[in-house]
């Protein structure tokens, strides 16, 4: 048995507290006084330093532990092989492509992807790394050079801090194809016809996923701006993208033309 | 800061690599829609740097790279692919180029990556 620090969330408070930790269970000494089995854990997730775990008994219970890095990592590394997913051995790539640019220092690495309620872990002994499925954009049987041999691979893309990052998994084409399967099926919510948009619909699209703003979007494809209006309203009414900012156009008040031609004289005096 | 060559069939792709670049305060040496006018425009504009669709009608983006690497060794060229190629970016980097980013991408990354290729 191991004891970490952390802070648990409970009653909407946080509790200082130790934690026990064995081969197989957590342990959570008073006020709290549980203690969770792993094969218990039906969910588990991370937002920034918080490890979120959804434990299934009689009702379905969320904890939220707070740590440091090292402890967390500790726990994810003893919760993740053991807890209640969809788990298999293979290598992954994690990230592989980082908005669209490949990155070179990535290696595969030998661990396990654990599938989730909420997400996919890409799990090994030096990294845990979480992909939410609600941020999962796409996910596709691709090939790969492994080894100089072209092989079929998984690529996840998904958004990270808005940037898209692609990641990859490799094992047995049998295996493979049962992993793609069933992440198809987990994130199916996201899938679309792709008959949705039209070109210029499509154009404005890939724009916004380049980083540009309305005004570059106007300029470069020479539309009005109630044209691209009508457009991001299909965008979002399809929930491909969500509002971060709007645009106002204003228009001068009798007052704020007497201030500009006041201002606009004592420039010529 | 660099002056471009941008070479890709699509106008669109064009103009998008276009604006990212500009952004990013760099110059458009200018534009071919082929392999072959982009060996043509590198030998008259002397880019310092050459952003290369793959897939291309006439001449591919591994043929024009070759041609241009054939006139200049030292050129620098980054390679633009779509998911799906990226066999073609292993056969490209053999044969020389120095970057390479996969479409669609977003403006920051191809600016850092334009960047990093420029001062190799």
């Amino acid at each position: 048995m191991t004891e970490v620090p952390v802070k648990i969330e409970f009653n909407k408070e946080w509790i200082v507290t130790k934690l026990a930790v064995s081969e197989d269970r957590l342990v959570i000494p008073a006020p709290i006084n549980k203690e969770i089995l792993f094969k218990s854990v039906l969910d588990v997730s991370e937002k920034k330093s918080i490890l979120i775990i959804t434990v299934k008994t009689d009702v379905e219970v969320v904890y939220k532990i707070l740590s440091v890095e090292k402890v967390l990592q500790f726990l994810k590394v003893r919760i993740l092989p053991l807890c209640n997913a969809y788990r298999l051995m293979a290598y992954f790539m994690s990230p592989a492509i980082r908005g669209g640019v490949m990155i070179k220092e990535a290696s595969w690495e030998k661990g396990s992807v654990v599938v989730v309620k909420s997400g996919i872990w890409f799990v090994s002994a030096a990294k845990q790394i979480s992909v939410p499925i609600t941020e999962v954009a796409a996910i596709e049987l691709t090939k790969r050079d492994v080894q100089g041999k072209p092989t079929e691979v998984i690529k996840i893309d998904y958004l990270e801090s808005a940037e898209v990052v692609s990641s990859l998994v490799l094992c047995p084409i049998s295996t493979l194809q049962v992993l793609y399967n069933f992440l198809k099926d987990t994130t199916k919510s996201m899938d679309m016809k792709g008959t949705e948009l039209d070109g210029v619909d499509q154009q404005v699209a890939m724009l916004v996923y380049s980083g540009m703003d309305s005004h570059a979007i106007e300029n470069m494809l020479t539309i009005p701006h109630k044209q691209l209006d009508q457009i991001y309203d299909k965008i979002l009414s399809l929930g491909l993208a969500e509002v971060v900012v709007i645009r106002r156009e204003i228009q001068l008040s009798p007052k704020g033309v007497r201030y500009i031609t006041d201002a606009t004289k004592s420039q010529t005096n | 800061m660099g002056k471009i060559l941008i070479v890709d069939d699509t106008l669109f792709m064009r103009t998008l690599v276009k604006n990212i670049l500009f952004t990013g305060g760099h110059s458009i040496a200018g534009e071919a829609g082929d392999g072959e006018e982009a060996i043509a425009k590198y030998k008259e504009l002397k880019p310092d740097l050459v952003t290369m669709d793959i897939v291309m009608p006439k001449m591919n983006g591994i043929e024009a790279l070759k041609g241009i690497k054939a006139i200049d060794p030292a050129a620098k060229i980054i390679m633009c692919t779509a998911v799906g190629q990226e066999q073609m970016v292993k056969l490209a980097i053999k044969s020389g180029a120095k970057g390479y980013i996969v479409k669609p991408f977003q403006a920051p990354k191809v600016l850092e990556e334009v960047k990093n290729v420029l001062a190799s």
